[in-house]
């Protein structure tokens, strides 16, 4: 009998009485503990938005948002052009990220698989998706900066100021000719656009910054140099090789893509994938399979029963996941540091595909970490801007799901 | 003998055409997935032979990297004098995560257990909200936030013991960062967690403590530590905290008020020196870059090995 557990041996009324106490006492205790702890994450969302909008309030003005980055006029920074180089890069990133994401869920909910190693294939690429979710957004950078900037080096190693690789597109070559008289300018307009260099062995048609066309004639070196000053202004040394202005339509192109807002955009779409592809797959989960049962049954195929039934049951759902990875892709700013670099000082959007640009995270990076307190300040600003941003994203995600969650019910 | 108005209309296609289109269709659907299978290769690709650049130099071996126990890949530019041990990196990496687990570990799991066992469907209703904020909030934020609010207070509460950047509060803010996580997590595992066991530990005379505590966590418990884990490698890979608030300064210690450099924050000030490209200084990078990655890719994997060996499954 000795045996027996505790709770019936000690059957005395007052023991038993006071361990109820004690219990429901702890468990008192534990819920306040609960209590307190949960409100632990309010206090922290109040703090980080009281702390950062009184240090940032101050600068919120209209320099902020229509001026660029200025080491001079630190009281006028602004922060257009990051901006804009948000927008473009997390555009390239969308039109990326989201049809590809979107098919790699369609393929592996939709397509079920028959035989074995297709199933194994599926099984493997589910796998591997999970594990990329997992994998750093710097390690992700770091791909984005070997392969989309450098591309293994397989056109050459970039060189400062100067675009190496294969220039494929949307360029047009000038040159610009610095005379023997420091500070005079002449424009020569180029028959060949397409190359990159010519040497001037013959005399030639050029332009001075007037817009006056002036004739330039060649001085062989060896010979005496011409004295009078106005004719060595229209003189140039054989074999001279001018400076390359070009002109580059929006559509310029050219390999390997180096530190331009499509290298940025190419990265963050690898780091917002999974996200997007596992948001798709749980709403395509959500699709009753009656409708599809029912589709078929009516003599649709797989594919049209997923084009015409399932996607447009699962679209808001994965709108909403979209719209959640877009707000984590523009939040980003590892990546896109490592890829573009740290440099702020740009004073307009992209121009071009291969132009570089500035993000906003990039900008709210570099300005905290000055010692300047006006680059706080303003760090602090651009970050109130960056979070409303946000704020505005994530409402319209909530608003889908709540939207479509009353017209489901 | 008049057919329906659906019937008469109907154009009927070759079904031939149709397979075709749907043929090609899969095709294209494969070759997204093919796409998430083509970065796993690309990234272990570049790890490798990038890397492969920085084990070639004669500065640099194996062993010292792995036990040398200084780093200054930064700081001396002449090769010679340049030391290439991880473990500096490592151990700010380490001080970093712990600090940042000891916060966000305990913290939500208990406000996952308030929200699935306590709280009513009114105070869900908002503290969920809120959490989503907090974990939608971007990271660089939340490093501005360390070095405005957080170093500020430690070294207020502390006499200032601690220095200007430092491993704490980065590891706070890294903290504040994962919290959502591990709650949303463990509490959809939490939630899953059929009611009747839950009527099973009341029916016995449990308390909602002992329910929660004894029942429901040990129910969810793979499910709570895949989140455990997955939270610990997203701290470990967490940037933008770390170059901002933990310093520059790779040291080896473990004392949390002092700067700590970690694998990511080097990475950061790497990029940011732009130095160039090709030297055994840049390539370092990619040495530092396959640590990181095979300690966050060990994690996920056992992480999902927990989940699926694990799990227990209720009828």
């Amino acid at each position: 009998m000795s045996s027996m557990p505790d709770a019936i041996v000690k059957q005395d009324a007052k023991y038993l009485a006071d361990n109820a106490r004690r219990r429901k006492q702890f468990s008192l205790w534990f819920y306040f503990l609960c209590v307190a702890i949960a409100l632990i994450s309010v206090v922290i969302l109040v703090v980080l938005m009281i702390s950062i909008w009184s240090q940032g309030q101050s600068r919120l003005s209209s320099d902020l948002l229509t001026r660029s980055h200025s080491e001079l006029e630190i009281e006028r920074s602004g922060m257009w052009p990051a901006i804009l180089g948000s927008l473009f890069v997390c555009g390239t990133c969308a039109l990326v990220a989201l049809p590809l994401g979107v098919g790699t869920a369609v393929f592996l909910e939709e397509f079920q698989p028959t035989n074995k190693l297709l199933r194994w294939i599926h099984g493997f690429v589910q796998l591997n998706i999970s594990n990329l979710a997992g994998v750093p957004s710097i390690v992700y950078g770091l791909l984005g900066l070997t392969v989309f900037v450098y591309m293994f080096n397989v056109f050459g190693q970039i060189r400062v100021n100067e675009s190496a690789g294969m220039e494929i597109m949307g360029y047009k070559h000038f040159y610009q000719v610095l005379t023997l008289e420091p500070g005079h300018v002449v424009f020569v307009p180029q028959s060949d656009p397409t190359k990159r260099q010519t040497t001037f062995d013959e005399p030639f048609q050029a332009v001075d910054p007037d817009g006056n066309s002036i004739e330039i004639s060649i001085w062989t070196p060896g010979t005496p140099k011409p004295s009078d000053p106005a004719i060595r202004r229209q003189t140039v040394r054989a074999g001279a090789i001018g400076g390359t202005i070009t002109e580059r339509s929006w559509y310029y192109f050219r390999l390997p893509f180096d530190k331009s807002f499509l290298s940025g955009g190419l990265t963050l779409a690898l780091v917002i994938l999974p996200i997007i592809i596992i948001s798709s797959q749980e709403s395509l989960r959500g699709v009753p399979s009656s409708l599809r049962e029912a589709s078929m049954g009516l003599g649709a195929t797989t594919w049209q029963t997923v084009r015409d039934v399932c996607l447009p049951a699962a679209l808001p759902g994965i709108m909403t996941g979209a719209i959640l990875a877009m707000g984590r892709a523009i939040g980003e700013a590892a990546p896109i540091l490592v890829v573009m670099g740290a440099a702020v000082a740009k004073s307009t959007g992209p121009k071009h595909l291969m132009d570089d640009a500035v993000t906003m995270p990039v900008l709210i990076f570099n300005w905290a970490g000055r010692q300047q307190d006006e680059f706080k300040e303003l760090s602090a600003a651009a970050i109130i801007v960056l979070l409303v941003v946000l704020l505005l994203l994530n409402s319209t995600a909530i608003y889908i799901r709540h939207h479509v969650q009353k017209a489901q019910s | 003998m008049t057919l329906p108005q659906a019937l008469q209309n109907r154009e009927f296609r070759s079904t031939r055409s149709g397979a075709l289109s749907e043929r090609l269709i899969v095709i294209s659907l494969a070759l997204c997935a093919t796409a998430t299978v083509l970065i796993t290769v690309g990234i272990i690709y570049m790890l490798i032979t990038q890397s492969a650049g920085f084990f070639r130099s004669d500065a640099v071996t194996m062993s010292g990297f792995l036990t040398d126990t200084e780093w200054t890949a930064l700081q001396s530019k002449d090769l010679a004098q340049a030391k290439f041990g991880i473990m500096p990196l490592l151990s700010g990496t380490f001080r970093v995560t712990l600090i940042a687990m000891i916060i966000a570990l305990p913290l939500g799991l208990i406000t996952a257990i308030y929200l699935s066992e306590f709280a009513s469907a009114k105070i869900r209703s908002w503290l969920k909200p809120i959490l989503e904020i907090i974990a939608g909030v971007p990271t660089v934020v939340l490093g501005y936030f360390a070095i405005l609010v957080i170093s500020p207070s430690l070294q207020l509460f502390s006499d200032g013991a601690f220095s200007t950047f430092n491993a704490t509060s980065a590891g706070i803010a890294v903290g504040i960062l994962c919290l959502p996580m591990v709650c949303s997590l463990s509490e959809d595992a939490m939630r899953a967690v059929p009611r009747s066991l839950r009527e099973g530990a009341y029916g016995l005379g449990c308390t909602p403590f002992e329910t929660s505590v004894k029942v429901v966590v040990p129910a969810a418990l793979s499910g709570i530590i895949s989140a455990f884990l997955l939270a610990f490698s997203r701290a470990i890979g967490e940037t933008m905290v770390v170059a901002l608030a933990a310093g520059t300064l790779p040291t080896l210690t473990l004392d949390p008020t002092q700067q700590a450099q970690t694998m990511t924050g080097f990475i950061v000030e790497m990029i940011k020196s732009e130095s160039e490209y090709g030297t055994v200084q840049y390539y370092s990078l990619y040495a530092v870059a396959v640590t990181l990655f095979t300690i966050t890719f060990l994690m996920t994997l056992v992480g999902q090995i927990i989940r699926r060996r694990f799990k227990e499954s209720y009828q």
